[in-house]
């Protein structure tokens, strides 16, 4: 086993420069794939190849990702007038500027490579790539061109994306960005030197110093209960606006009584206060929600794609004649605009097909395994894929138009809401405020009688500022972050922290069959040869299918071990619908219908069957282990549907086939606690609404959108891990509750008693905090080996 | 104890020197991207660099 020279992924059949200098001793390789062997040619070329290497062999891989194969696009219209209006902006000095998200960045020779594009590129200025966002901001003077600098990417395997830039829209985010990080950074600094004359004053400051000290502290503490803690405030106004409380009306609750308290003790001349601990608890807190936003931001940036599909470009007609063809890219289609569609492409917008015959997949669409056959005069749907022939194509209805844009708005619209669930830290806030109210009244009588009013007033403050459920509140998104961060490692990305918490208690989960529980490719479970030799009958099929595109002819090329003789075909034909045939050593064959004839007498059958994914069935009875109601909702027919479901350990009742994307929307509807599993466009809606949506590996990417989570890696068995993964997460946090509120009964009973002091706060509300971060850092025995 | 009428202030002044000093870096953007520049400074300037366009100044004011 050997790697390969440029990706680093292990290969299985390697790949050399060429096959004479296999045997060689100066062979170049191994590679795993000729896109690799291409880059590798290509830096070597421009002799960059000994640093790039270098670098790559020192650097961490940063991300689990083999560059993308090489593309013939020409991205010429990334030069067109249009087109840059749009997507980049020009400044004062004539020089444009473009972003491009770039698929296949991984580590640090990618960093190196790119920034390195000035010096190779004629025209190219700058070349600034963010590693986290995989997106290079390029800019080129007059004399460059965006379209060679996109053809240069392309071919050293990093293929262009280019984004559309809204500059007010991003300015903004910038803004908001800067300013919490400022929060965080004033919050920190204040408390640590306020922390500084706290000190002296427990330690016993002379008279003298009290009373400055106490100012300096109020000084400190003023930016923070104000522009550091504004999120806290704006979010509880938020919250008693809709008439629901969550965490942070507690915590502004408690900085405002201990603001309250403070100035008032300042004017006064009683040098007490308890900023030293609202200060650090205003600096954690915020840390650990950038913290968890941080971390979200790196999933929702990958699938924050401003594209929609593959970054596929057309080929459309510029002439009547339908000769001369020009690249677009599908933005730019306009309603009547002729392309033509290669094989395997995707088809962009709904549209007429004008000339040709193929077949196309629509399993991404409608679910539906089976291919179907097109020919001229017929309609398609955009998001279906071209399979065996170039066709054209008339365009009738623009994407947005077309019926996966619609799907598409319909899932930026919303109106397949989720069902929105109360976060238990929220619930807790609810119970945790009016049980604290109750008590600071009770203790405000209660001492009333004894002592007089000031001091009764005074300790009920008191209780309200130190029974800040702060602990809880910095572990859970702590907490939280770490699992993200475990399920980002393993190639999960979860888009949003709160579906952990919805997905520990599904009861039912959905599973799409095409694409998630069986292969999209199709095996060959028998094959009965009638006459000739195994032999034989492969050297037939590898010479009549030589050419062939089609899944069947596909899947029987793979049956067979390709080690056949080639003969000459004569008078080859393909005709959709009917299969191949052909004349060979004056023997006319013909693959036809699942069947194999030689001059017109049955040779060969075999029949064809879904490949269901390696690890399905296991994953399937682990799902039901769990306690979960395993179902499948299909598009495809329902025989089909039926007899994989029995092959993964379902019965009938738990399956449903031939539902379209609205039927599986109904399906989720109807029933509580759901998870949707799926890939396709035809789960879009079904993904959006189930209370937790996983888009498998290898989703359309108008599902990772409407997914909540998405898997990077192939296998049904991560989905088991994920559930797993959320139900220990939420183990961890129930037990930071009870960590916590173990703490805040301690300091109602020193409220009570009247032991209460900034001090006695001081000590407390730290000490709580570390323990329920230790306790969200430990975890638990099962999320510590969930990956191993 | 004298010493401590000079130690506060200057311990004051150092204070909000830093306050001030990391909010007019994060207002210069140089905390924008927080991954990247971590990585590029392992990054060795090569000979191989033939920079066909030396005259290209760094980031222009304006450009974000």
């Amino acid at each position: 086993m050997s790697n390969c020279l440029h990706c680093d992924q292990e290969v299985l059949t390697s790949f050399f420069s060429s096959e004479s200098e296999r045997e060689t001793s100066i062979s170049i390789g191994p590679f795993c794939c000729k896109g690799c062997l291409t880059v590798y040619g290509i830096l070597k070329n421009k002799g960059l190849s000994h640093n790039y290497y270098q670098i790559k062999k020192d650097g961490q891989p940063f991300r689990s990702r083999a560059p993308a194969n090489p593309s013939t696009n020409q991205y010429t219209f990334l030069d067109s007038k249009d087109f840059q209006a749009e997507y980049t902006y020009l400044n004062h000095n004539k020089e444009r500027t473009i972003e491009f998200y770039l698929e296949g960045i991984h580590c640090l020779a990618c960093l190196w490579v790119i920034e390195k594009l000035p010096s190779f590129l004629p025209g190219v200025l700058s070349s600034k790539l963010n590693l986290g966002r995989s997106v290079a901001i390029i800019t080129i003077n007059e004399s460059g061109s965006f379209a060679s600098v996109a053809r240069e990417l392309d071919h050293i395997g990093y293929r262009p994306h280019p984004l559309k830039i809204n500059q007010s829209e991003s300015e903004y985010k910038l803004k908001e960005e800067r300013r919490n990080l400022l929060r965080i950074g004033i919050a920190g600094a204040a408390s640590g030197n306020i922390m500084l004359y706290a000190i002296s004053l427990y330690a016993g400051a002379g008279k003298e110093y009290e009373h400055l000290f106490n100012l300096i502290t109020v000084l400190f503490a003023l930016p923070v209960l104000t522009f550091s803690a504004y999120p806290f405030y704006k979010n509880s106004f938020n919250a008693l606006k809709t008439k629901s409380i969550s965490i942070d009306v507690p915590i502004s609750l408690a900085l405002i009584m201990g603001g309250i308290m403070g100035f008032y003790n300042l004017l006064i001349g009683v040098p007490e206060n308890y900023f030293d601990s609202l200060t650090a608890l205003v600096f954690l807190l915020l840390l650990s929600r950038y913290f968890l936003k941080s971390i979200q931001e790196k999933g929702l940036n990958s699938t924050d794609l401003n594209f929609f599909y593959s970054g596929e470009n057309y080929q459309k007609a510029i002439n009547l004649g339908l000769s001369e063809f020009s690249e677009i890219h599908p933005k730019q289609l306009n309603l009547g605009d002729i392309i033509k569609i290669s094989p395997e492409q995707m088809i962009p917008a709904d549209g007429t097909v004008i000339r040709g015959q193929s077949y196309l997949n629509n399993s991404l669409i409608t679910g539906e395994s089976e291919l179907q056959k097109i020919s001229e005069g017929e309609n398609v749907f955009s998001g279906t894929q071209n399979i065996s022939r170039e066709i054209l194509l008339k365009v009738t209805s623009l994407p947005k138009e077309s019926r996966l844009g619609k799907i598409l708005q319909n899932i930026e619209n919303g109106w397949s809401h989720k069902s929105n669930i109360v976060s238990l830290s929220n619930t807790v806030s609810k119970y945790f405020i009016s049980i604290v109210f109750l008590l600071s009244l009770f203790l405000l009588f209660f001492v009333l009688k004894s002592s007089g009013l000031k001091s009764a007033l005074e300790r009920s403050l008191t209780l309200l500022i130190v029974t800040c459920p702060c602990a809880l509140a910095i572990a859970t998104p702590l907490t939280f972050t770490r699992s993200l961060s475990l399920s980002a490692q393993n190639g999960i990305i979860i888009k949003d922290d709160a579906v952990i918490e919805k997905m520990s208690k599904a009861k039912t989960v959905f599973l799409d069959k095409t694409g998630t529980i069986s292969e999209r490719e199709s095996e060959i479970s028998e094959f009965k040869i009638i006459k000739k030799s195994h032999i034989e009958i492969g050297s037939i099929v590898h010479n009549l299918e030589k050419n062939s595109r089609h899944p069947v002819a596909i899947t029987l090329k793979n049956y067979f071990p390709n080690d056949s003789q080639s003969f000459d075909v004569i008078d080859h034909k393909e005709t959709p619908g009917k299969g191949v045939s052909g004349f060979i050593n004056g023997h006319h064959y013909v693959i036809s219908k699942y069947s194999i004839y030689e001059n017109d007498e049955l040779i060969a059958q075999f029949k064809l069957t879904e490949k269901i994914k390696k690890d399905a069935s296991q994953a399937i009875s682990k799902l039901k282990n769990l306690g979960l109601d395993v179902k499948i909702i299909s598009g495809d027919k329902t025989e089909k549907v039926q007899f994989l479901a029995s092959n993964v350990g379902l019965t009938n009742n738990d399956c449903l086939g031939e539902l379209s994307p609205e039927m599986k929307w109904d399906q989720i509807k109807n029933s509580s606690s759901t998870i949707m599993v799926g890939d396709g466009a035809n789960d879009a809606i079904a993904l959006k609404s189930a209370d937790t949506g996983i888009a498998v590996y290898g989703a359309m990417d108008i599902s990772l959108r409407a997914a909540d989570i998405y898997l990077t890696t192939p296998g049904l068995f991560q989905v088991v891990k994920l559930i797993v993964l959320s139900k220990e997460t939420m183990k961890v946090i129930y037990r930071n509750l009870f960590l916590s509120l173990a703490y805040n009964s301690v300091s109602v009973i020193l409220a009570f008693t009247g032991a209460i002091s900034p001090l006695a706060a001081a000590v407390i509300m730290p000490l709580s905090s570390l323990t329920v971060l230790l306790s969200s850092s430990i975890g638990t025995k099962e999320l510590r080996g969930l990956w191993k | 104890m004298e010493i401590i009428t000079f130690l506060i202030p200057l311990a004051l002044i150092l204070a909000l020197f830093f306050i001030g000093g990391f909010i007019w870096m994060t207002m210069k953007g140089q905390y924008d991207d927080l991954e990247t520049p971590g990585h590029r400074m392992l990054l060795d300037e090569t000979k191989t660099e033939t920079n066909l366009n030396k005259n290209f100044n760094q980031t222009q004011k304006g450009d974000l």
